[in-house]
């Protein structure tokens, strides 16, 4: 039974803690970070803006080293960044220079499919996301939320386990950001995917996430959790208006609360 | 005619409009008697003698081989500078090493050292594009430096995370990423590339339209030697020309305010 559990762990982070050195001092960006997440599992952190959930999020991909405390995935330590995490980052980080289409084949390339296998794949994320007809734009030619569609698109494309999502709708207008959120949750059922989210919208964590683990002020680490159990199969409206996501949204949203007012005070 | 050629029509001579007052200003002043007419000819004498050297095959060999060395020299300069600069922006130890001479010599002016080129390669097109590559070296290296030193951190990621290893992302990344900046260098170093051959050309070779200026200008036929400082700025603004259109072809996928003029 335990060998099971172990099994099922995805994601461990054990006592992490990290130091920038900014101009010459000393920053404490995290410390004593613990959580683990479970195969499948679809998990936020939310938090107060410069808490370090960004900084936790680049550890995970392997760009950037912990101080202290251990990094696993599955089990083994993060030594680099690897092709079984895939990153979704705020600004998108489409590469410029390269058409829709190229972006989204960008890893299925670097992972040594045969070019008829690039083409179908790409292909298909790219009706999967409704940009038929834009396979030859550029990003400069795109909305918001297209590149974020393309932003997904291509880290689904080339089939990570895990998915590290930092922000990813921070920059999209409310509405499109619903619509990108649907699509999201869309995927992670059909893939069954593990993914760890960084927001600082508490509504996106609560709707999406099975949990959601609240961030202290700098220097962070988690201080609480909420298991998140809803019926989503209902539909956004549904799950929105009832009583147990306003229970859960609220009391979530009190949390993320209690920490800003905490930086905030200790502003001088 | 249309309004759309009317409009365009129109702009096509408020761009001739400054060249016409130059020249007209010129005429005026060649004519004014002002200036001996044998230190300045007059705009008809110059375009007379244009139309002469047109008429010269051996001013065609001359145009060819300064184009040579620049563009040859210019070229060595690419070759040399793009890779250094790339270096420099990736490594610490290749900018430990060639930062502080770079430093040093950007504000040296390079034709300084074309006598002590034609001590060393002689007289000759060695001379010219030696001296084209050294000038042109600095533009290729620090505008390349700067391009990859500002690649956003989070391209180099993604890349990282779908799998692009460390020693790819030159190729992968940072060398599109900067494409725009290098192509600025380029530009800049095109118009290097013709005043040095030139000046080399001048003190170190028996061909070149730079040695044609020098001996018109020795023996008093100023009115050739315009003729032939005419016929290189026409050569020098296609030549800047054909660099921005592909320039601009290569970065059709960047913002237009990040294309060259």
């Amino acid at each position: 039974m335990q060998a099971m559990t172990e099994a099922q762990i995805k994601i461990t982070v054990a006592g992490v803690a990290k130091q920038f050195d900014q101009a010459g001092s000393p920053v404490q960006a995290l410390s004593n970070v613990d959580l683990t997440v479970r195969a499948g599992e679809f998990v936020s952190i939310a938090g107060p803006s410069g808490c370090g959930k960004s900084t936790l999020l680049y550890m995970l991909g392997g760009f950037l080293m912990p101080s202290a405390g251990r990094l696993l995935v599955d089990g083994k330590p993060i030594s680099g960044p690897g092709v079984d995490r895939g990153v979704v980052f705020q600004e998108y980080a489409l590469f410029p220079w390269l058409s829709v289409f190229d972006n989204i084949a960008y890893g299925l390339r670097e992972k040594g499919l045969s070019a008829h296998d690039v083409r179908t794949t790409a292909e298909r994320y790219i009706a999967l996301i409704g940009l038929a007809g834009f396979e030859h734009r550029f990003p400069r030619e795109l909305s918001g939320g297209m590149k974020q569609r393309v932003a997904l698109a291509r880290t689904f494309a080339y089939e990570p386990t895990i998915l590290l999502l930092d922000e990813p709708f921070g920059a999209l207008d409310a509405q499109t950001r619903e619509i990108m959120q649907d699509e999201l949750l869309r995927l992670w059922r059909t893939t069954g995917k593990t993914v760890l989210m960084v927001t600082h919208d508490v509504n996106e964590a609560v709707y999406l996430s099975n949990r959601v683990c609240v961030m202290s002020q700098r220097p962070g680490r988690i201080v609480q959790e909420f298991a998140i159990d809803l019926d989503r199969s209902t539909g956004r409206e549904a799950v929105v208006l009832s009583d147990g996501y306003t229970a859960i949204r609220n009391a979530v949203w009190l949390a993320v609360r209690q920490q800003v007012t905490i930086a905030s005070r200790s502003v001088p | 005619m249309s309004a759309g050629a009317l409009f365009a029509a129109r702009a096509l001579l408020s761009r001739l409009l400054p060249f016409a007052l130059f020249l007209a200003a010129w005429q005026a002043l060649a004519t004014s008697g002002l200036i001996a007419a044998n230190f300045l000819p007059s705009v008809r004498a110059v375009a007379g003698a244009l139309i002469d050297l047109g008429a010269s095959p051996s001013f065609y060999a001359d145009l060819g081989i300064t184009l040579w060395r620049s563009l040859g020299g210019l070229m060595l300069g690419a070759v040399i500078g793009i890779p250094l600069g790339a270096g420099m922006a990736v490594s610490r130890g290749v900018d430990g090493l060639f930062g502080p001479l770079v430093k040093a010599t950007y504000s040296l002016p390079k034709t300084a050292l074309i006598p002590l080129l034609l001590l060393w390669l002689g007289v000759g097109s060695a001379t010219s594009m030696v001296a084209v590559m050294f000038s042109t070296l600095l533009p290729f290296v620090v505008y390349t430096y700067h391009g990859i030193a500002g690649v956003p951190q989070i391209l180099v990621w993604s890349a990282r995370a779908m799998g692009t290893a460390q020693r790819r992302l030159l190729w992968k990344v940072l060398l599109p990423a900067s494409l725009q900046a290098i192509l600025t260098g380029l530009r800049i170093a095109l118009g290097f590339s013709f005043v040095i051959a030139i000046a080399a050309e001048m003190i170190a070779a028996n061909t070149g339209v730079g040695k044609l200026m020098f001996i018109y200008g020795e023996s008093g036929a100023y009115d050739y030697m315009f003729a032939a400082v005419t016929a290189i700025v026409a050569l020098a603004f296609v030549a800047d020309r054909i660099t921005v259109s592909i320039s601009n072809r290569l970065l059709r996928w960047d913002d237009i305010e990040n294309r060259l003029g």
